[in-house]
């Protein structure tokens, strides 16, 4: 082979191996677009008055599974490191808030009870309550 | 070499006054007679944005590979074969002075003071190459930092405080993930995700590839004084290596001017000494005083 062949062809597959590295970056779908549409229908779901318990129920359990992983992809995705967009920075700003059933997993608390808390809205706020106009 | 070979003709002492003269005039410009006539050798690198990504140490190997396939780098090899042979003509010259005497002495003396001209010329444009060799290789490095700066730049106290608080959050998903994994997977029926099921099953050949990636030896991170660097640092190294280079370069120009002028003076020398035989072998008769005719006035 000759030394001019020698030296480009590592330079090639070192530059090949960096287009390609930025090449699923391009395929990838917004993975927090995704995560927030899921969150928002779970809240919906949360508080939807129209159906039963346990129809909320298992509607909360199937979306919590999905949300779970979603909002794992959001954890794990390096295209939002530096991001510096409003919606990335709202996503960052309360891990609480945003990754609801990490949250209220590790806080051993339901979804419900995480995100009202984070509202700032307890039982203890809502029994003290009172009716009236405004 | 036979010295013989550099006598086409024997100079006169009129030639030698008129070569010293030319020898003065064209040791103040050396430069100029190379530089007439000749396409000027090109390296043109591009600081590309391929050119930062790649690592510190195979940066430094692409540029000088890039200069050594550019028509610059062939000019300056094919300058230092004409140098090394005309610092051998310079030698065979000094070695057949030695030996000569009479005319042919100061004949070679005359060839050996136009070929040292030569030697200089060549020196000085190898010089000139050089120089523009050093200063296409700062303006590349300069705007390799440049761009390597604005992609820190971007850093801003908002980005920054968002890369912390990203940090944070993965930080507190990896420490909960069990504890997340045993409270909502555990106690569900339901099996784990098609996601959760791949996810764990790559991120074992993602981790081996990783290790591979940073064993190595290519992926070193570049080192100064024994010292690991970041690829910014590395690249202010090499330009200050070429600052040292052009500061070098300045300091060999002045040795040329001083070669030079050692060239000129030889010259003059050499035709004061020719002029001064000449007027010595001359049929003039001296300068006759009122005082010495006196003996043809008295009887």
């Amino acid at each position: 082979m000759k030394p001019t062949l020698k030296i480009a062809l590592p330079a090639a597959a070192l530059l090949a191996a960096v287009t390609l590295a930025g090449l699923p970056d391009a395929a990838k779908a917004d993975s927090l677009a995704n995560m927030e549409r899921e969150r928002a229908l779970l809240i919906e779901t949360m508080l939807d008055g129209d159906i039963t318990p346990a129809e909320r129920q298992a509607r909360l359990q199937a979306g919590q599974r999905r949300l779970l992983d979603l909002e794992r992809m959001v954890l794990r995705d390096d295209n939002l490191v530096g991001r510096n967009t409003p919606q990335v920075r709202r996503a960052f700003a309360n891990y609480d808030l945003t990754f609801l059933v990490h949250a209220s997993a590790e806080k051993s608390r339901t979804i419900a009870d995480t995100w009202l808390a984070q509202l700032g809205i307890t039982t203890q706020s809502l029994m003290s309550a009172k009716r009236g106009r405004r | 070499m036979n010295a013989k070979q550099y006598l086409p003709a024997g100079p006169s002492p009129a030639a030698i006054l008129i070569l010293s003269g030319y020898l003065i005039l064209a040791m103040a410009a050396p430069g100029q007679a190379a530089a007439k006539g000749t396409e000027a050798p090109n390296w043109q690198p591009v600081a590309s944005e391929k050119l930062i990504k790649l690592p510190a140490n195979y940066l430094k190997k692409s540029l000088d590979h890039d200069f050594a396939q550019s028509a610059l780098s062939a000019a300056i090899q094919d300058a230092d074969g004409e140098i090394g042979l005309k610092g051998q003509t310079l030698e065979d010259l000094r070695a057949a002075i030695d030996r000569a005497d009479g005319e042919l002495a100061v004949e070679l003396r005359h060839q050996f003071l136009a070929q040292k001209r030569e030697f200089i010329n060549l020196m000085k444009r190898k010089a000139d190459l050089r120089q523009r060799h050093i200063r296409t290789k700062q303006r590349t490095l300069e705007g390799l930092l440049k761009k390597l700066g604005r992609e820190k730049g971007a850093m801003t106290p908002a980005r920054v405080q968002l890369v912390s608080r990203q940090q944070q959050a993965r930080e507190r998903f990896k420490s909960s993930l069990e504890k997340v994994d045993l409270s909502i997977l555990a106690v569900s029926s339901v099996p784990d995700s098609k996601y959760a099921q791949e996810y764990a099953a790559n991120m074992g050949a993602v981790e081996s590839l990783v290790a591979a990636i940073g064993n190595h030896p290519m992926n070193s991170q570049p080192r100064l004084d024994g010292g690991p660097v970041t690829k910014g640092d590395f690249i202010r190294q090499m330009l200050a290596d070429a600052q040292a280079g052009m500061a070098i370069l300045e300091q060999e120009q002045n040795i040329l001017g001083y070669m030079a002028k050692l060239v000129a003076l030889d010259a003059l020398a050499l035709s004061e000494q020719v002029m001064d035989g000449e007027l010595l072998d001359s049929d003039i008769p001296a300068t006759a005083s009122p005082a010495s005719a006196v003996k043809y006035f008295v009887n």
